[in-house]
C-alpha cells in the first residue's frame, strides 16, 4: 500500500474508529456477544503484501517466540499453520489474483459468534465474551482437548510437551480490548488490510467496497454466515481456501448441531423411569400370576 | 467399632486375621503366594512390567513424549479405544439388568452379577483412560465441583458417566457385603434393588448416546458415510448389542476359567442363557443394520459407496452388523451355541470397528496421509495396560466375591 | 452441507418412507424366524416323557409343585435305564432333604442306587401304592409313579437349580446321545427307526458294569 496523503487519512480514520469502537466496550460480561455490537476485524486479503508484522506484534503483545523466518520469503513455501506458541501465520494463496499479484492471508481464531469451543468446553474454561473475543480461562482446563475437535477451523493448538499442558490460540487481545486499545495485529499492519471495528459497521463496509468495486472482490465475505458467523472476516479476489482458509464450513453455528441431542437429555431423564418402571410392574404382575396358577404364594425374593 | 468380624460360619475372627483370610482365598499367605506362579500369570507380569513403567512415564514428561496425538490429531486410542469402545463393551450391565429386573426374565439372573461386575470394570477401564490421556487429570472434579460447561455433551457424558459409576458400584455392593458377611447392610441394600436398576438404564441410555453426540459437531471432519445426524441414537442402539455380545464372550470365558467358582449344586444352563441373548441380539442388530442404512439415505451420499471408504464402510455395515444379526438368528433357530458365540465376536467386533471408525478412521479422513494418526508404542502399551488391569480386577473380585455362585447365606434372596 | 446432492429432498424422503415399510414387512418373518425353533427334531421327546411342569435335577430326580408342597420321583430316563424296580427305599416321613443329597435309593436286580433330591425340605408323605408295587412306577414315571411329596424350604432358589420345558428336553436330549452313542449297532439301527428303548437299557448296554452306568447318570455327571 502505497504512503499517499489518501491513504494516511484512511489509517488515521480507521484507527481514529477502531479506538472510539474500543472505548465503548460495555462492561457487563452476559454471555455470548450480541453480533452488532461485538468487535470484528475485516480482513482485505487484497490490500496485505505479505510482510507479517501482524505476527510480530502478536508474538511481542502475548510474549511468545519470534516468528519464525521473519522477512524470507521461503517460509510461504508450504502451508503454514498456528501453533502453540505462534498465535497467527501469514500464508500465500496457491493462485495469483485476477491480475497476477500474489495474494496472502492471515490466520487465527475466528472469534466465532457462537463459538463450537465454547458451548463444547466441558468446564466452560473457552468463552465468548460480548465484547467479541472467545477469552481461555487457563486455570479451568482440563486438557481434554475436545475444543480441537469441534473447532471446524481446527484453531485450538495444544501444548503436549509439557507436564501441565494448555490450550493456546489468538486471545484477539482482549486484555488490549478492555484498555481500548486495538488488537495488536491490526494496529501493526502497514498496509491497512486488516480493519478493527464492530462487526455489523465492518459488515457494511464489506459490502460497500464490493459493491464499490464489483470487479476488485469475489461476492463474498467470508465468515458472514460461516459457523453462523465470525468476528474475523475476509475479502479476496482469489478463492478462499487457496488462502489456506477451510472450505467446508457448516453455514450455521455448531452448537445447533448438538442441539438434537442435547434437548433429548431431559426427554428420556424424565420418561425413561415411568416407562421402565411400568414394565417392570407388568413383568412383575405377570410373573405372580403365573407363580399364583402354580398353587405357590409370592416367594418375595427381592 | 470392634475390630472382630465374624468369618461365613459367624465366628468372631480378629480383624487383621480377617483381611488375610478374605484377600488370600482361606489359605496361608505362603501357600496363596505360591499359587499366583501361573504361566498367564507370568504374561499379566510382563505387561505390567512394561505398562507401569511408562504410565511413570507418560506423568513425568507429559503425553507427547509418549504418544502421536498431534494439533491435527488431538484424540488417539486412549480415546477411541479405552474411553468410547470400553463404555460401549461395558453395556452388559444395563441391559442384563433390564433384562432381570424390568423385563422380569428370572432365568438369567445368574449371569446378572457377572455382567455388573463386567460394566462396573468396564467403566473403571474408561475412567482411568480418561486420567491417562486428560491433560490434567487432577482437574477432572473442576466440572462437577468448580465450573460446570453446561452446554458441553462432554459435561452430559461426564455427569452421566459419574453417577452410573455409583449406580454400578451400588449394584456390586451386594456381592461385596454377602462376602464380608454383613447381613443388615445387605438387606437393606436389597429393597433398593429396582429403584437403583431403573436409574442405571436411564443414566445409560443417555451417556451411551452421549458417546455418539460428540462427533455431531464436526461434519467437515467425519467422512459422510459415517457422519450423520443421528449418530448419537446409532451409539446407544449399538450399546445394545455390544452389551449383548459381551455377556456372552464373557460368560463363556468364565466358565471355563473361573470353573471352581461355580457352585457344583447349581449348574445354570448356560446355553439356554446365551441362545436367549442370541435372539435379543439378532432383533437389535437387525434394527441397527436399518438404521444405518437409513442414516445413509437422509445423507444423500450414495456416491461415495462407490469409493474405497464405500468399501470399508459397507464391510462394517454387511460384514458386522447385517451378518452377525443372521448368524444370531440361524444360531438361535438350530440351538447351536457355537454359532452363537462366533456371532457375539463378530457382534462385539463390529461394535469396536464402528467406534473406531467414527472416532480414528474416518475421522480426518480428508487430512493428508502424513498427517494422519497411527498410534505411538507408549499409547498402546497403557491401552493394553489399563485393559490388562481391569481383566485382573474382575479376576480378583469373582475369586472371592460371590459372583458366579449364590453365597450359601443368601441363597434366593437375590 | 450439500447432503441432497444427487437426489432431491422429496426423492429422499420417499426412499426413506420406503426402507422403512420394507423395513416393517421384513421385520415380521424375521421375528417368526428366530422365534421359531422346532422341537421335533428332539431325540428326547420320542424317547422319553417329558411333561410341562416337572422340574428335573442333573440326577434324574424331578420335582412338581402342587398347592404348597412338592411331589418328587425319578423321571422317565432313569427308570428306562435302570429297568424294572425291585423295591424302593424311602426316607422316614419327616426327615429332612437337601438338594443334591441323597433322598431315596431303588433296588433293581439286587442292586442299589441313590438318588438325590431336587429340592430342600422335609418329608411329609410317601407314596404307599409305589413301596407295595414298586415296578409299576414306570407306567406314569411323574404322575402316580411319584415316590415323596416334600414340604419345600428353599423352593424359588431350589427351581433355579433345575430345569424345565426346553432345557429338560435339551438336558435328556443330551442323555439321549450318550446312550445312543454306547448302543450296539443292531440295537441302535432298530432304535433310529423311531422304535423306542427297552425297559432297562443300561443292562442292554453292558451286561457286566450297568450298574456304574446308572450310578453315574444319578450323579448328575
Amino acid at each position: 500500500m502505497t504512503l499517499n496523503r489518501r491513504n494516511l487519512f484512511r489509517i488515521a480514520g480507521a484507527a481514529g474508529a477502531a479506538t472510539v469502537a474500543g472505548r465503548a466496550l460495555s462492561s457487563a460480561m452476559t454471555p455470548g456477544a450480541p453480533k452488532t455490537t461485538a468487535n470484528a476485524v475485516l480482513v482485505d486479503t487484497t490490500r496485505c503484501v505479505g510482510c507479517r508484522a501482524c505476527e510480530a506484534a502478536c508474538s511481542e503483545a502475548n510474549q511468545l517466540a519470534e516468528p519464525e523466518k521473519p522477512g524470507d520469503a521461503a517460509v510461504f513455501a508450504s502451508r503454514r499453520r498456528t501453533g502453540p506458541t505462534s498465535f497467527t501465520v501469514v500464508n500465500k494463496s496457491t493462485e495469483k489474483s485476477p491480475n497476477g499479484e500474489d495474494r496472502y492471508a492471515k490466520m487465527q481464531c475466528m472469534h466465532c459468534v457462537s463459538p463450537a469451543c465454547a458451548s463444547g468446553c466441558v468446564v466452560g474454561a473457552l468463552e465468548k465474551t460480548p465484547a467479541g473475543p472467545v477469552v481461555y480461562h487457563a486455570g479451568q482446563c482440563i486438557g481434554c482437548r475436545y475444543c480441537m475437535i469441534a473447532c471446524p477451523f481446527s484453531v485450538p493448538k495444544y501444548e503436549y510437551a509439557k507436564a501441565a499442558p494448555l490450550v493456546k490460540k489468538c486471545t484477539f487481545c482482549a486484555e488490549r480490548q478492555g484498555q481500548g486499545l486495538p488488537p495488536a495485529c491490526t494496529e501493526a499492519c502497514p498496509s491497512g488490510a486488516l480493519l478493527f471495528g464492530k462487526r455489523a459497521d465492518l459488515l457494511e463496509e464489506a459490502r460497500t467496497r464490493i459493491y464499490q468495486n464489483p470487479t476488485r472482490y469475489t461476492h463474498e465475505i467470508y465468515g458472514e454466515d460461516e459457523a453462523g458467523g465470525t468476528s474475523w472476516l475476509y475479502l479476496s479476489d482469489v478463492p478462499f481456501t487457496s488462502l489456506a482458509l477451510p472450505g467446508e464450513i457448516e453455514k450455521r453455528s455448531y452448537p445447533e448441531l448438538a442441539e438434537g441431542a442435547l434437548s433429548a437429555v431431559p426427554l428420556v431423564a424424565t420418561l425413561w423411569p415411568p416407562l421402565l418402571m411400568g414394565l417392570y410392574t407388568f413383568s412383575k404382575r405377570r410373573h405372580d400370576v403365573a407363580e399364583e396358577g402354580n398353587g405357590r404364594k409370592g416367594d418375595g425374593h427381592e | 467399632m470392634s475390630n472382630v468380624m465374624s468369618d461365613g460360619l459367624n465366628r468372631p475372627v480378629p480383624f487383621p486375621a480377617f483381611v488375610l483370610d478374605k484377600i488370600c482365598l482361606g489359605m496361608p499367605a505362603k501357600t496363596y503366594a505360591k499359587s499366583l506362579l501361573t504361566k498367564t500369570n507370568a504374561i499379566y507380569a510382563a505387561i505390567l512390567a512394561i505398562g507401569l513403567p511408562t504410565l511413570a512415564y507418560r506423568y513425568w514428561k507429559g503425553m507427547g513424549a509418549v504418544s502421536n496425538l498431534s494439533q491435527t490429531n488431538p484424540w488417539g486410542i486412549w480415546v477411541g479405544i479405552n474411553i468410547i469402545c470400553g463404555i460401549a463393551l461395558a453395556a452388559g450391565g444395563y441391559t442384563v439388568a433390564a433384562t432381570v429386573y424390568v423385563f422380569g426374565l428370572e432365568q438369567y439372573r445368574p449371569i446378572l452379577r457377572p455382567a455388573i461386575l463386567t460394566g462396573f470394570l468396564g467403566y473403571v477401564c474408561a475412567i482411568s483412560g480418561l486420567i491417562v490421556e486428560l491433560g490434567q487429570p487432577w482437574r477432572l472434579p473442576y466440572q462437577l465441583f468448580l465450573t460446570p460447561g453446561t452446554t458441553a455433551v462432554m459435561f452430559e457424558v461426564g455427569m452421566c458417566a459419574f453417577a452410573y459409576l455409583i449406580v454400578l458400584g451400588l449394584e456390586m455392593l451386594p456381592a461385596g457385603l454377602e462376602w464380608l458377611g454383613l447381613a443388615r447392610a445387605r438387606r437393606i441394600m436389597g429393597t433398593l434393588t429396582i429403584g437403583i436398576v431403573v436409574l442405571g438404564i436411564t443414566l445409560s441410555t443417555l451417556h451411551q448416546a452421549s458417546l455418539g453426540a460428540f462427533f455431531l459437531m464436526v461434519p467437515g471432519k467425519l467422512h459422510p458415510l459415517w457422519y450423520s445426524p443421528y449418530l448419537h441414537v446409532f451409539f446407544f442402539i449399538s450399546s445394545i448389542s455390544a452389551g449383548i455380545g459381551m455377556i456372552i464372550f464373557e460368560s463363556t470365558v468364565s466358565r471355563r476359567a473361573f470353573r471352581d467358582e461355580l457352585d457344583p449344586e447349581a449348574p445354570v444352563d448356560l446355553d439356554a442363557l446365551q441362545l436367549g441373548l442370541a435372539k435379543g441380539g439378532a432383533v437389535v442388530l437387525f434394527a441397527t443394520f436399518f438404521i444405518r442404512l437409513q442414516g445413509l439415505v437422509v445423507s444423500g451420499r450414495w456416491d461415495l459407496l462407490f469409493t474405497g471408504w464405500g468399501a470399508w464402510f459397507a464391510l462394517e455395515l454387511v460384514g458386522f452388523i447385517l451378518l452377525p444379526s443372521l448368524l444370531f438368528a440361524f444360531a438361535v433357530r438350530t440351538q447351536s451355541v457355537t454359532l452363537t458365540r462366533a456371532a457375539a465376536v463378530m457382534a462385539v467386533l463390529g461394535v469396536v470397528l464402528n467406534r473406531i471408525n467414527v472416532s480414528l478412521i474416518a475421522y480426518n479422513w480428508n487430512v493428508p496421509a502424513s498427517d494422519r494418526y497411527v498410534p505411538s508404542m507408549g499409547e498402546i502399551v497403557l491401552t493394553i495396560l489399563l485393559l490388562t488391569c481391569g481383566v485382573l480386577a474382575f479376576r480378583w473380585i469373582v475369586n472371592r466375591m460371590p459372583v458366579l455362585r449364590e453365597h450359601p447365606d443368601w441363597r434366593g434372596s437375590h | 452441507m450439500h447432503a441432497n446432492d444427487l437426489l432431491s429432498p422429496h426423492a429422499t424422503k420417499a426412499i426413506e418412507y420406503v426402507l422403512a415399510v420394507s423395513y416393517l414387512l421384513l421385520f415380521i418373518p424375521f421375528w417368526r424366524f428366530v422365534n421359531g425353533a422346532t422341537a421335533a427334531e428332539s431325540l428326547a421327546f420320542s424317547w422319553f416323557q417329558v411333561p410341562a411342569n416337572v422340574h428335573l435335577h442333573r440326577g434324574h430326580s424331578w420335582a412338581k409343585t402342587f398347592g404348597g408342597a412338592v411331589a418328587v420321583g425319578l423321571d422317565d430316563f432313569a427308570h428306562k435305564m435302570i429297568g424294572p424296580l425291585d423295591s424302593v427305599q424311602f426316607p422316614a416321613v419327616g426327615s429332612a432333604l437337601r438338594q443334591g443329597q441323597k433322598a431315596f435309593s431303588v433296588v433293581a436286580d439286587g442292586k442299589s442306587f441313590d438318588v438325590l433330591s431336587p429340592v430342600d425340605g422335609n418329608v411329609v408323605a410317601l407314596n404307599e401304592f409305589v413301596r407295595a408295587h414298586p415296578s409299576d412306577a414306570v407306567r406314569d414315571p411323574y404322575g402316580t409313579g411319584w415316590l415323596l411329596k416334600v414340604e419345600p424350604r428353599w423352593l424359588t432358589a431350589n427351581l433355579k437349580n433345575l430345569v424345565s420345558g426346553d432345557g429338560a428336553r435339551r438336558f435328556l436330549d443330551a442323555a439321549a446321545q450318550v446312550l445312543a452313542g454306547r448302543m450296539s449297532p443292531e440295537l441302535g439301527i432298530v432304535l433310529q427307526d423311531g422304535g423306542t428303548p427297552v425297559h432297562g437299557i443300561a443292562r442292554e448296554i453292558d451286561p457286566a458294569n450297568w450298574d456304574s452306568l446308572v450310578r453315574t447318570s444319578l450323579k448328575g455327571e
